[in-house]
């Protein structure tokens, strides 16, 4: 279980996280989706217990990640996004000596336990540093896992890895996700859509979007913009769907119209459906621009960043 | 404790598995054994000399190994023991690993510390081999070696200890070493620089000062010659435990600052 409030990141004037809160729940993935840069590293070194937070809270697994950081860390699993290892020793020993000082019981069995679960056990005697990257990450994995925590924090995981790598990862993380609180990030939407139970678009340090991607993707379709296509000429259609109550603005864009409704409330397309027919055109196409989290997530970046061009400006000025 | 002993036993196998460490090793005990033949043989010709004249044979102290060489060699040897402590874990990114771990900068750092100076120790521990050899030739004094070797031995965990500062500030091991070398060069100088301040007129106070913070006036002429001061002692200890709180505080806030 994790729950986060208000966490907020300063680097002096540089605000790397900006007051964010949302929560992960057990036997759920969550996914931390952003762009690279958008905080979300920093966000869960926080969580971890390795960076302390400039203001704000995050509980982990019932405790505050940074007053008792050491009950935190004993019931975390964490890989970090570049997975540092010891490229001397084997998968076998360096699991070994981390589970040595996490003080877990029967080190030896719950090493090669944890090689087996990450499909590495054959590799358990070879030295780190000849293993290929999938499979580091996956000694990376198996660090996470060796003391069986309740929570698991894994930054990019699939960076890096072959495509077949990629597909068992997922699989692999979407079922730690049935019994451990998994919170996983990631800059590849697609991912995020296929393994999470709940995710939280973070953009420039702040939160976006949160939710149940289906969800996610019905509310952005509310208020979202809409693509129209009929076969009449634009110069036609425009100032008939311009006209309409429900629609604020309405654009040519190639061989379609792109409207964006009056509010959230009121979903035009029923009005421009109607529209189109009684002036006896054939309506071929009126969609939500957004259909994938991939187009949801574009949508909401292009918001937020129009949103936040002010604040930027000031930051700068402050800074300078 | 669990901890620190699972990081110590890391990394004291990983000393045993460093060519450096090995190469420290081989080094310093080449020189010593150089340096004593050559003491042993001048000692025995003097000797034969002195027994055709009827004058009193060389014995005691002169036979003792001169630990003075080891600790001025140690500008080196620390550095080169302690350069990778912690510059690696910090480049390699195993310090992220590490402090999400149940374990405290002190846990890590305190086993890291007794690892690097356990080898010192067994290093030292092998030069006793001239004293043996000593007693084969005539009769060392077994009370100023005693003396020099727990001397040694405190003198060696002090300038470990500064080292691992330098490798707690730097990523760059080479960095760390040349700093560490040129702090433990400054702090064995300290007692020149005194003696240098004490011709000053008015600086007496500062000249003792400086004398007193220096690694030699704790152990030249009192430790080296087999004299055990509590001073001397504690100087060392102090010196130790307040560069691994110095270390503590410095990877602390590394860390911190991200």
């Amino acid at each position: 279980m994790i729950e986060v409030k208000e966490l907020t990141k300063r680097y002096g004037s540089y605000t790397a996280v900006n007051a964010i809160s949302f929560d992960a729940k057990p036997g759920q993935v969550t996914g931390f989706l952003g762009p690279n840069g958008a905080g979300k590293t920093t966000t869960m070194r926080m969580l971890t217990g390795f960076l302390p937070p400039t203001s704000g809270h995050a509980m982990v697994a019932g405790k505050d990640a940074f007053d008792e950081s050491m009950e935190v860390r004993k019931a975390v699993g964490y890989l970090p996004e570049n997975v540092p290892l010891y490229r001397d020793m084997t998968a076998l020993g360096y699991l070994m000596y981390m589970a040595e000082i996490r003080g877990v019981p029967n080190r030896k069995a719950r090493a090669l336990e944890t090689l087996e679960r990450v499909r590495l056990i054959e590799r358990a005697n070879s030295k780190i540093r000849t293993l290929s990257k999938g499979m580091r990450q996956r000694v990376g994995l198996a660090q996470a896992l060796i003391h069986d925590p309740q929570v698991l924090i894994l930054d990019e995981p699939t960076i890096g890895l072959d495509p077949i790598q990629v597909l068992e990862l997922r699989d692999l993380v979407r079922d730690l996700g049935k019994k451990h609180t998994v919170l996983f990030s990631t800059h590849i939407l697609s991912e995020a859509e296929q393994v999470c139970d709940k995710v939280v678009i973070i953009n420039r340090g702040n939160i976006v979007a949160q939710g149940a991607p289906a969800e996610l993707r019905t509310t952005l379709e509310r208020g979202g913009r809409i693509v129209l296509r009929t076969n009449a000429s634009a110069d036609k259609v425009l100032p008939v769907v311009q006209s309409l109550p429900a629609v604020a603005q309405a654009d040519q864009a190639l061989d379609t119209i792109v409207i964006l409704p009056k509010d959230t409330h009121t979903d035009p397309r029923p009005a421009v459906a109607r529209a189109i027919i009684e002036n006896g055109w054939e309506l071929i196409e009126l969609r939500p621009l957004a259909v994938n989290l991939e187009e949801i997530f574009l949508e909401l970046t292009r918001q937020t960043e129009s949103a936040s061009a002010e604040p930027v400006a000031e930051t700068s000025e402050a800074s300078s | 404790m669990r901890q620190t002993i699972a990081v110590y036993k890391r990394e004291l196998a990983l000393l045993f598995r460093s060519p450096i460490a090995y190469a420290v090793a081989f080094a310093l005990l080449l020189f010593l054994g150089v340096l004593y033949s050559g003491q042993l043989s001048q000692i025995v010709q003097y000797n034969q000399f002195a027994g055709q004249q009827g004058a009193q044979p060389v014995g005691a102290s002169e036979l003792n190994l001169t630990t003075g060489v080891l600790v001025f060699l140690l500008f080196l040897v620390g550095p080169l023991l302690t350069m990778r402590l912690l510059a690696e874990e910090s480049r390699e990114g195993t310090i992220e690993t590490l402090m999400t771990l149940p374990m405290t900068e002190g846990h890590f750092i305190v086993g890291k510390f007794l690892a690097v100076w356990t080898f010192y120790t067994i290093v030292l521990l092998i030069t006793l081999v001239y004293h043996v050899i000593g007693h084969q030739v005539g009769v060392p004094d077994d009370g100023a070696a005693f003396g020099q070797y727990v001397g040694a031995w405190l003198y060696g965990g002090a300038v470990l200890a500064v080292c691992m500062i330098w490798s707690a500030v730097t990523e760059d091991q080479i960095v760390a070493a040349f700093l560490s070398a040129a702090t433990v060069l400054v702090l064995y100088l300290a007692e020149s620089a005194a003696t240098s301040l004490s011709n000053a007129p008015g600086l007496s106070g500062l000249s003792n000062f400086v004398r007193e913070l220096g690694l030699q006036a704790h152990y030249n002429g009192t430790l080296a010659n087999g004299i055990i001061r509590a001073e001397d002692i504690a100087y060392f200890i102090l010196v130790i435990v307040g560069a691994l709180f110095i270390t503590v505080r410095i990877v602390e806030t590394r860390r911190w600052r991200g």
